[in-house]
């Protein structure tokens, strides 16, 4: 593993922007339509619980990454399987953050320019990043990731003169289904994700605040969900945000006299590059792990390549990206974010009970 | 391949010096003085500026001496005065036979009245002190040689720099004689624990440099892989800090400055009194501080010396200067090449009407003007001064004026290019830096608008949160934040308010900070 040391609050920047990334383009909550806050509160409820079972685990392993407590907790030869598949969960993740990102980037302000070119570009770019190591990509957060508030911000105060306050009633007019259905996406679309970060918790340099950075972030995350989702309802309405493909970026639009759009991919590519430079970071470090090379930055070029042509891959259109996101990945999703975690928590606090029986299998 | 190069770079250099005197080994002094006028003769012929004078002189010529130096450099009137005149007088008067090795001891202890007085015992190191603007005397009969301190003093007076002027605070900058410059410092900071280590550099100029720094102020560990990498470097010339400054930093491959430098004296003061370490060299008035992190660029001496309202207000303005330089020409070709949407309705009726019959697109335009405006700073930088002057209102009349009326480039071009050149003068340190990411901007500004120029900057953020100068990350304190040095950053607190000293330069990776108080450190050189 890399010797590497990312502070606190670098990691804390880390998880904020992970958990933004994609979610600026694309927001579960809006299944709920006016309700999406209830879903967002639910979710941010669960979703911080769910991080700190992570950091639990991390804690009761220490120093050890994904792939090392898989083999550690499952033996070698399952323990290794398990692994190969997260390692193939972190590339599809990556490339689907590709693919929300290109499509995003072609349907508001490229239409003319392919696809593969702007995810290629942007690839580029997160290779650079993962190569430098995950002591540069903590410093470079430092100083990313206050854009993304900030930003939200200024469009929140460019749009003050435009909303509706009534727009949330009535509250959950369509009973409660949707809302826990919004919920469920919302947890395993920003916040189970998160699983990413077992392989980033061990180079944390203080151990003792992994909990509370872990479950400040996913709160703060939570706080600026809320204060988009109710900025965007108050302008946009309960319909139109139900129906809108990018409902942050049809808010900016929505600013009179002035059009903030480069604003917003700016907030974009900060976010995105974030969530994708930390998947692929995983990803490699998994694969190097999982093989026992001794430098991870062989593999980020053929990492890299495979996510740009997966990321072109796996959608036909935009549409079925919607979809995808809505109704599969929370299926795919619940073994890699859920049981398995939860699996690994359970067999880590039994070994933990008894450390005659740890010593044994050693 | 480029190791191949390199190696046979390395052979050349050491093949060109076998023959120089300098890399046998050191022979001692010979001591009947015919031997080692001999081998002096030799050594130095054609040498039209050597000189040698025999001194004979006692009963029966009994002492004999040689007085060595080149012409020039050291100052005859007080060789004559300190050096020969005491020596003849004494042997002339007193009716004394000694002993060679009498004679030796009483030149060195009782008869040269200059307080600069050492031995050298081969005839190597005698050579090296001549040519280095000593005088060195030779008595027969004796092992090792007086070295008199006789140099005459060289190079201009101290002068206010031309390249760093601050409106307020010392107008004193550095010469290119070391000793001046070593008592320009010592000047400000009166403690022992101001300490100049000496050494000589390259093969050939035996430059003499010297790392300065303040014992206990400065961090150990920095002063140690300075030394080691100072000592580290190997070439046949240092003719100026720009050349060692090549050699000791750590990252070869960045547009970026990762060692400061300065003219002038009190900001070098300044910089040791924060805890970096300077390196001087004599023959150059550019003195370098390491580490130098990217804040630096936007701190001038200004601020400290006026009220840190002013001070702040500065440095936002520099840094926004600093991104207006890298960003607006690009901005503009992104706007109307691809974002047509973002200008406001009424700006984009201008806009057209200026870009009414230009026969290049942005882009061109953009690199045109602003290589016409890299062009003329160059022409006027090496020009006489004078000259210099008369090139920028041609340039500016010129090139102004007339392209926008011959049509080739828009009125609104012309006022961007104008301001981007304004704003890359108001970061003087960055300027070469900004010249070349200006371009890249552009380029990806072009292909890609405003997503390129997006994509290029968190390019050159990850670049700079990479660069470490002295093994301190280059962007320190913004990231890795050290809170307590933001008080010098982009908001500056007033002197006194500030109360440690900046904690970065004490930082071990971001395992966990040594700061050390002001307090602590008067301490410890209290102990």
């Amino acid at each position: 593993m890399e010797k590497a040391r990312i502070s606190s609050l670098q990691l804390f920047l880390l998880i904020t922007g992970f958990l933004f990334g994609s979610t600026l383009i694309l927001n579960p909550a809006t299944g709920a339509k006016n309700d999406g806050w209830l879903a967002i509160l639910i979710g941010g409820a669960v979703g911080t619980l769910l991080l700190a079972a992570y950091a639990s685990i991390a804690l009761l392993n220490p120093s050890k990454t994904l792939v090392e407590i898989l083999r550690d907790r499952f033996g070698k030869v399952i323990g290794n399987i398990i692994a190969i598949l997260y390692i193939w969960y972190f590339i599809h993740l990556a490339s689907l953050v590709f693919r929300n990102f290109g499509s995003f980037m072609l349907t508001t302000t490229y239409p003319k320019t392919p696809l593969e070119v702007i995810i290629a570009v942007f690839a580029l770019v997160v290779m650079y990043a993962v190569n430098s190591g995950v002591e540069v990509v903590g410093r470079m957060s430092e100083i990313l990731v206050p854009f993304v508030p900030v930003i939200a911000v200024i469009i929140s105060l460019g749009i003050l003169t435009v909303h509706d306050f009534t727009a949330f009633l009535p509250v959950l007019e369509n009973g409660i289904s949707p809302v826990i259905k919004a919920s469920l996406n919302l947890l395993t679309f920003p916040f189970g994700e998160t699983i990413v970060f077992l392989m980033i918790f061990p180079h944390l340099n203080k151990r003792e605040n992994l909990k509370k950075v872990s479950t400040l972030s996913a709160l703060s995350a939570t706080g600026l969900f809320l204060f988009i989702f109710f900025r965007d309802i108050t302008v946009l309405g309960s319909h139109l945000i139900y129906q809108a493909t990018f409902v942050p970026h049809l808010t900016s639009v929505l600013i009179p006299g002035i059009n903030l759009e480069p604003l917003f991919n700016v907030n974009l590519i900060i976010g995105g590059s974030i969530k994708v430079v930390i998947c692929m970071y995983a990803a490699v470090n998994g694969l190097n792990q999982l093989i026992g090379a001794n430098d991870y930055r062989k593999f980020t070029t053929a990492v890299a390549t495979f996510c740009v042509v997966l990321s072109i891959w796996v959608y036909e259109n935009i549409f079925e990206m919607f979809d995808w996101a809505e109704n599969i990945w929370l299926y795919y999703s619940i073994p890699f974010q859920i049981v398995i975690p939860l699996m690994l928590l359970f067999l880590s606090l039994i070994k933990k009970g008894n450390p005659a029986h740890e010593k044994s299998i050693e | 391949m480029f190791r191949k190069i390199k190696r046979r770079l390395r052979v050349g250099s050491q093949q060109d010096n076998i023959d120089t005197i300098y890399t046998g080994i050191d022979e001692p002094l010979p001591r009947n003085i015919e031997r080692v006028k001999e081998r002096l003769n030799e050594i130095f012929s054609e040498c039209s500026d050597y000189i040698q004078r025999e001194i004979v002189c006692g009963e029966d010529g009994s002492v004999r001496i040689l007085v060595s130096y080149i012409e020039g450099f050291v100052d005859k009137k007080i060789l004559n005065q300190d050096v020969v005149r005491p020596i003849l007088d004494y042997f002339s008067s007193a009716e004394r036979q000694d002993k060679a090795k009498r004679v030796y001891q009483l030149i060195k202890e009782c008869i040269i009245s200059n307080n600069e007085v050492r031995e050298v015992e081969s005839l190597q190191q005698a050579v090296y002190k001549i040519v280095s603007g000593d005088a060195v005397l030779f008595v027969d009969g004796s092992k090792s040689a007086l070295v008199v301190g006789v140099k005459a003093p060289q190079g201009r007076q101290v002068e206010e720099p031309d390249t760093e002027v601050s409106i307020r605070g010392p107008r004193e900058g550095f010469v290119e004689n070391l000793a001046t410059n070593m008592v320009l410092i010592r000047k400000r900071i009166k403690t022992p624990n101001l300490k100049f280590e000496m050494m000589q550099l390259g093969i050939q100029t035996k430059t003499d440099v010297c790392i300065c720094y303040i014992k206990g102020i400065a961090n150990e560990e920095i002063v140690k892989e300075v030394r080691k990498r100072v000592k580290k470097i190997r070439g046949d010339a240092i003719l100026d800090t720009g050349y060692i400054e090549q050699y000791i930093t750590d990252n070869r491959l960045t547009l970026f400055p990762v060692v400061g430098n300065s003219e002038k004296c009190d900001k070098l003061v300044a910089k040791l009194l924060e805890g970096r370490v300077a390196i001087l060299c004599d023959g150059t008035p550019y003195v370098i501080t390491v580490p130098h992190l990217f804040i630096e660029s936007i701190q001038t001496s200004d601020d400290y010396y006026d009220h840190a309202f002013f001070a702040s207000f500065m440095r936002v303005l520099r840094f926004l200067a600093l991104l207006i330089s890298n960003l607006l020409p690009a901005m503009y070709v992104a706007l109307v090449s691809f974002h047509h949407t973002v200008i406001p309705f009424k700006l984009i009726i201008t806009l057209a009407a200026s870009r009414q019959g230009i026969p290049f697109s942005p882009f061109v335009e953009a690199i045109l003007m602003i290589t016409a405006f890299e062009l003329l700073r160059e022409a006027g930088v090496r020009m006489p001064r004078p000259i210099g002057q008369a090139l920028s209102i041609v340039g500016a009349i010129v090139l102004g004026e007339a392209s926008v009326n011959a049509g080739i480039a828009s009125n609104l071009m012309v006022i961007i290019v104008a301001i981007t050149a304004i704003c890359s003068f108001v970061v003087p340190p960055l300027i070469r830096a900004t010249m070349l990411l200006r371009f890249a901007f552009l380029i990806a500004a072009n292909f890609l608008g405003f997503l390129g120029i997006s994509l290029v900057a968190v390019t050159v953020i990850i670049h700079l949160c990479r660069l470490r100068s002295f093994g301190i990350p280059y962007m320190a304190p913004l990231s890795p934040l050290t809170a307590t040095d933001l008080k010098d950053s982009f908001i500056m607190v007033p002197i006194w308010a500030m109360i440690t000293r900046p904690k970065i330069l004490f930082q071990e990776d971001t395992r966990g900070t040594v700061g050390i108080k002001r307090q602590e450190v008067d301490k410890i050189s209290e102990d």
